[in-house]
């Protein structure tokens, strides 16, 4: 930390802070494992169910960057802001690149069913015009 | 030559060098894995139905290893806060609680999680009737609705009780069966068991074997040489083929707990519920194994266990699972070298450089569980 605290600060601040970080990764997970049991997938669509469990993790992810790697008192210095800032803004624009080229498939002439292993249906065979 | 700023703060960037240099890796690190994952919800998102397989992962272990990972980043906070309180004792107890927890991560995924897959197979037919065949023998005459049932909750459990369910599009024969192969059949009509190591149940079945028919019919030298202990000799554009290695005629297949009945126990117990085919006129048998299935090689198109070959979700989970507990692995090591006496010299001589150093281990081993905190529900949940 960029802060040197006192052995009073670690033993009454810090060490509870660990535990808080604690409960909130062990409820995080089973929050998200009871959602999946409960089958919200199902209930709620593929996509809202990845938007909640995505939600949770990044709850739980940003507490231990925010105690567990000391960013709370690590944030104000700019060496680890913008290394930080600018991976995030490159993660994000990476993510939104290839996940975004997928969210644009329908194309024209695209079907949208396009199993390989699926009985087509046999078609009538177009008379040509002779 | 003294290394500047190990232990006092760069007046420029406010760290020392060690800390500045960890929170560039990590950067680079956010990189490799954001580069995978991209890469994973790219073919998540895009797969069609019936091609992703979700409903293969043991959501138990995972759930379980996750809590272990948590653990273990509390407990490495705990061995560096005991170091600012000049606490040498309680340092080597907790770092010691951290390297016992992620070899429990290990132990999990590498002896227990991955071998499980490697004996747990898929099996394809070539034909419709070949496929109609073996799903009378396991699940008797009136197969279908549950041979379905069972494909829609592995493949597309989201489309369920649609009006159309697209388990109905797909051909029978690529439905697979799935379970563990006990033994085999040979050209002589021979049986052998396979495996039956040490006892452990995973490890009496056969390990990745592999079979497809269509690379076999794409080789062009058909012309393969046996040597003198009548193992086949491949040349360059022969495919590897565990029929052909050990000239099998049949397998001999426990159909797997968990997909045909999701309420029984393993088929080992002989507990599961397509023994019932036998009173519907099926003809699956028993033996040691329980219920036990005879496919004959003609009969199967693709013979494949869910190593990383099988599928494109296999190749992703191996790759990223793989390469995170490369990572555990070299934390470990990181962490066993600051339990050497070497490290209590360090320590003695500079009390400061040594808690910097357990800091950035820390900051690594912090990284290591974000990335499974993504990694679990992205896996083993969706």
């Amino acid at each position: 930390m960029s802060d040197e605290h006192s052995p009073e600060y670690y033993k009454k601040k810090f060490i509870p802070l660990i535990y808080l970080v604690g409960g909130i990764l062990i409820g995080g997970t089973i929050i998200t494992f009871a959602a999946d049991k409960m089958g919200i997938a199902e209930k709620w669509g593929f996509v809202n169910a990845l938007i909640f469990a995505l939600s949770v993790a990044v709850v739980k992810a940003s507490a231990v960057i925010y105690i567990f790697m000391h960013l709370k008192w690590d944030i104000k210095l700019k060496t680890i802001s913008i290394t930080l800032g600018c991976t995030v803004i490159f993660l994000i624009g990476m993510m939104a690149l290839t996940v975004g080229s997928e969210i644009d498939y329908f194309k024209p002439g695209h079907e949208e069913n396009t199993w390989n292993h699926v009985s087509q249906p046999e078609q009538e065979p177009v008379p040509t015009e002779k | 030559m003294e290394i500047p700023y190990y232990d006092k703060e760069r007046p420029d960037t406010g760290l020392y060098n060690g800390k500045a240099g960890i929170w560039l890796f990590l950067a680079s690190e956010v990189m490799l894995f954001g580069a995978l994952f991209s890469a994973y919800v790219l073919l998540r998102v895009g797969a069609e139905p019936g091609t992703w397989s979700m409903g293969l992962m043991n959501q138990w272990v995972g759930a379980f290893n996750t809590l272990i990972l948590i653990a273990s980043s509390a407990t490495i906070v705990m061995a560096w806060v005991c170091l600012k309180l000049n606490d040498w004792k309680g340092f080597r107890k907790w770092k010691w609680a951290t390297v016992v927890f992620a070899f429990i991560f290990l132990i999990v995924k590498w002896s227990y999680e991955w071998p499980a897959k490697f004996t747990h197979y898929d099996v394809t037919f070539v034909s419709n009737e070949s496929a109609a065949k073996v799903y009378t023998d396991v699940l008797g005459p009136k197969f279908d609705e549950k041979q379905s049932d069972v494909w829609q909750k592995r493949f597309d459990p989201l489309k369920k009780d649609k009006e159309q369910p697209s388990a109905t599009q797909v051909k029978l024969k690529d439905k697979p069966l799935d379970g563990h192969i006990v033994g085999y059949i040979d050209s002589e009509g021979v049986k052998h068991k396979v495996g039956a190591a040490w006892g452990i149940p995973f490890w009496s079945h056969a390990f990745a074997w592999r079979h497809d028919r269509k690379n076999i019919e794409k080789e062009k030298d058909k012309s393969i040489r046996y040597d003198e202990d009548g193992r086949p000799v491949y040349k360059e554009g022969h495919f590897r083929d565990t029929f052909r290695d050990k000239d099998i005629k049949a397998i001999i297949l426990v159909p797997a707990h968990g997909t045909w009945d999701t309420k029984e126990k393993h088929a080992n117990s002989g507990t599961v519920k397509y023994a019932e085919a036998k009173h519907d006129g099926g003809h699956a048998h028993s033996d040691e194994h329980g219920h036990t299935v005879t496919i004959a090689r003609e009969d199967i198109s693709r013979l494949s266990s869910y190593e990383p070959a099988h599928s494109t979700f296999f190749a992703t989970y191996y790759t990223l699972t793989g390469l995170h507990a490369l990572h555990v692995l070299g934390g470990i090591l990181v962490m066993l070298y600051h339990l050497l006496p070497v490290s209590r010299r360090v320590y003695e001589k500079n009390p400061v450089q040594f808690t910097n150093r357990i800091e950035i281990t820390g900051l690594f081993w912090h990284f290591v569980d974000l990335v499974w905190i993504f990694l679990f529900p992205i896996l083993y949940l969706m």
